[in-house]
């Protein structure tokens, strides 16, 4: 079963380097004769190649109206703010906004890239890693915006998605329907908002995963989306609270260096097996925890 | 047939310890199993305090005070302690570490190119501790803090696994149990501010049900101060870099901890945390009232210097965070709290709190 999906994995990962060599050399071969014949346009990619890369679902998921309800959260700027308030002279606004993105995207890749990556690698596991992940949300604040969005994530699936990809799944793609399918019943079959129960949640991370599994995106990217529309959602979140404006909240999230960063903490966490994530900005989570006590408040966490 | 030596250590494992308490009729809390081997150091003692009150319905067993000691107050790189207790049904025990902290020492620097440099970085300071707390049983385990020193590297993982059997009464028979873990950033005295290379501290409680076997993830509370200096170390061969990762992943802190409560034990003081924590002033709250400076901010929001946060998670657990600038600020905070509550006190004794 691992050997099949990786086999099959390694030969999806393959067609996708393919397709970028073919892309490449199409353009050196644009760019060396465009001297001699300048209304040389770029060819066409292949019919075969392009049926397997998954631009589409890419966009699908990438994309800011994604009905998950992201923009409700703060992930902890919120409370970041208020608690570092009034600031130090030598510090401005948009300097202290920048250590808190940095800590914000550093600690959601040590909590939820493992999730992501081992739901996207082994999405039978579904059900286990949403129970692992809840015990270790030490911080309800956090709890609920992950709860919320992976269930609306479910709903997003079930309503609009399931249509489309489950009916003509992708190489991969089948184990993964199957797994969101159960885990939806599972979901639905278990009383809601118990706060002893110890049911399924339906996390966002490892939904996150299967879901893209499912819509045949490839590891890099589920991974890499994920942490972009973190960083999307912390950004919009920064413009509604006055700390920047629209114009620079789009330079930060174009810039190279959120890029790196984002690759960065993605490969430091490439192979962190799911017991081996934890916290690593401990007062993240004290912010976050301490949401609930600010005198006013415009997101949800 | 060769006699056996009695003297002969029945674990052969340096650093390894186990203890079994046992209750043996009619209410007498017996170590039935008692062994660890340098440089671990396991000692005893029954105070012969008996629980004021207690919410068990059972009459409570005397706890029993369990040491947790190592030779020089510390760990060594590529010590690794290794301690497994198990707390059979109706036991009380007390677990701390009578050392002050727990001193993390720092991994040797590289002796001129003769040691390979991959054993050096593999070469940390270990600790796992497992504790099986059987029903009814109840573990206080307030140790000192660990207290990384420079470049030092460390791993510890404390595994809590209590007994979900089904009962016919399933809301008293739980186990119960109370959990400290806290990090410093290493000798502040000697102007060291997380400068050390590694420190990952994992606590896990899981369920296991004694008829099937099978085990449940309840909690875990997973923290990882992580330097990421490999790379640095293997171009520059210098052990004393540090990096700023951890210092900048933990401002305003110098002290940052978990504390985990569980079961019917616990319960009064788990409750009285999340009143503490709900009854806090709002952040960023005003004084509309007042008629000269409506705008006026209210006075820090913390009591003393100490940021914390109760929650009550999954399965009935609170778990309490805490940062505080300094140790001694968190330690009266943490002390101040347990002794004004009780229940620590009227349930183990005030032995118990001897690490606060």
């Amino acid at each position: 079963m691992i050997g099949k999906a990786s086999v099959q994995v390694l030969e999806k990962e393959i067609a996708d380097l393919e397709y970028r060599l073919h892309n490449a050399k199409s353009r050196l071969a644009l760019a060396s004769d465009s001297q001699s014949d300048s209304s040389n346009y770029l060819p066409l990619p292949e019919d075969a190649i392009t049926s397997v890369i998954p631009t589409h679902a890419l966009l699908l998921l990438s994309d800011s109206a994604l009905p998950l309800g992201s923009f409700a959260y703060s992930s902890g700027l919120e409370s970041y703010l208020a608690h570092n308030k009034p600031l130090p002279r030598s510090v401005t606004s948009v300097t202290s906004f920048h250590r808190f993105l940095k800590l914000s995207i550093a600690s959601m890749a040590s909590t939820s890239i493992p999730y992501v990556l081992a739901a996207f690698r082994q999405p039978e596991d579904l059900e286990c890693l949403d129970n692992d992940l809840d015990a270790s949300t030490p911080c309800v604040v956090a709890q609920r915006a992950s709860i919320a969005q992976g269930r609306a994530l479910i709903g997003v699936w079930e309503r609009a998605f399931r249509g489309t990809y489950a009916a003509d799944p992708f190489l991969v793609g089948s184990t993964a329907v199957e797994a969101i399918e159960a885990f939806s019943d599972l979901l639905k079959s278990s009383p809601l908002d118990t706060a002893d129960a110890l049911g399924p949640k339906g996390h966002f991370a490892p939904l996150w995963g299967v879901v893209c599994l499912a819509m045949g995106m490839d590891t890099r990217q589920t991974a890499y989306v994920f942490m972009l529309n973190h960083a999307k959602a912390v950004l919009s979140a920064a413009v509604r609270a006055s700390v920047m404006g629209p114009y620079q909240a789009q330079s930060i999230l174009a810039s190279k260096g959120l890029q790196d960063m984002i690759a960065d903490r993605i490969d430091h966490e490439w192979d962190t097996p799911v017991e081996d994530a934890g916290q690593i900005v401990p007062p993240l989570d004290l912010w976050m925890g301490r949401h609930e006590l600010l005198y006013s408040r415009i997101f949800n966490s | 047939m060769p006699v056996k030596s009695p003297f002969e250590s029945s674990i052969a494992k340096p650093g390894q310890g186990t203890v079994v308490l046992s209750l043996l009729p009619p209410s007498n809390p017996t170590l039935t199993t008692l062994t660890y081997k340098y440089p671990l150091k396991l000692l005893t003692r029954t105070p012969g305090y008996v629980p004021q009150s207690s919410a068990l319905s059972s009459p409570a067993s005397p706890p029993v005070h369990l040491y947790l000691l190592t030779y020089g107050g510390g760990l060594l790189p590529g010590d690794h302690i290794d301690v497994s207790i198990t707390l059979e049904p109706h036991t009380r025990m007390v677990v701390t570490t009578p050392q002050g902290s727990t001193k993390i020492f720092k991994t040797e620097g590289r002796q001129r190119g003769t040691l390979p440099l991959a054993k050096n970085i593999s070469d940390k300071s270990r600790q796992s501790v497992d504790v099986r707390i059987g029903r009814e049983a109840a573990l206080c385990y307030l140790p000192d803090p660990s207290v990384p020193f420079a470049t030092s590297r460390y791993e510890q993982l404390q595994t809590f696994t209590v007994d979900s059997t089904p009962a016919s009464k399933p809301s008293t028979n739980t186990s119960s149990l109370c959990v400290l873990d806290w990090v410093t950033q290493g000798r502040s005295a000697r102007g060291e501010n997380w400068d050390f290379h590694l420190w990952r501290g994992k606590n896990e409680v899981w369920s296991e049900d004694q008829n099937t076997g099978a085990r449940k993830l309840l909690l875990r509370d997973s923290l990882v101060l992580d330097g990421e200096v490999d790379e640095l170390c293997l171009e520059a061969e210098d052990q004393t870099i540090s990096s700023e990762l951890i210092r900048e992943r933990t401002l305003p802190h110098g002290v940052v901890g978990t504390l985990i409560l569980y079961g019917p034990v616990f319960e009064r003081l788990a409750n009285f945390l999340m009143d503490r924590f709900t009854s806090q002033p709002r952040i960023g709250s005003r004084n509309w009232a007042s008629p000269a400076l409506g705008v006026e901010e209210s006075a820090p929001n913390y009591e003393s210097k100490v940021t914390f946060t109760a929650a009550r998670v999954r399965a009935g657990f609170v778990l309490v965070k805490f940062g505080a600038d300094e140790f001694e600020t968190a330690k009266d905070w943490l002390g101040g709290i347990l002794r004004e509550e009780g229940t620590v006190f009227n349930e183990f004794g005030e032995e118990a709190l001897f690490c606060l």
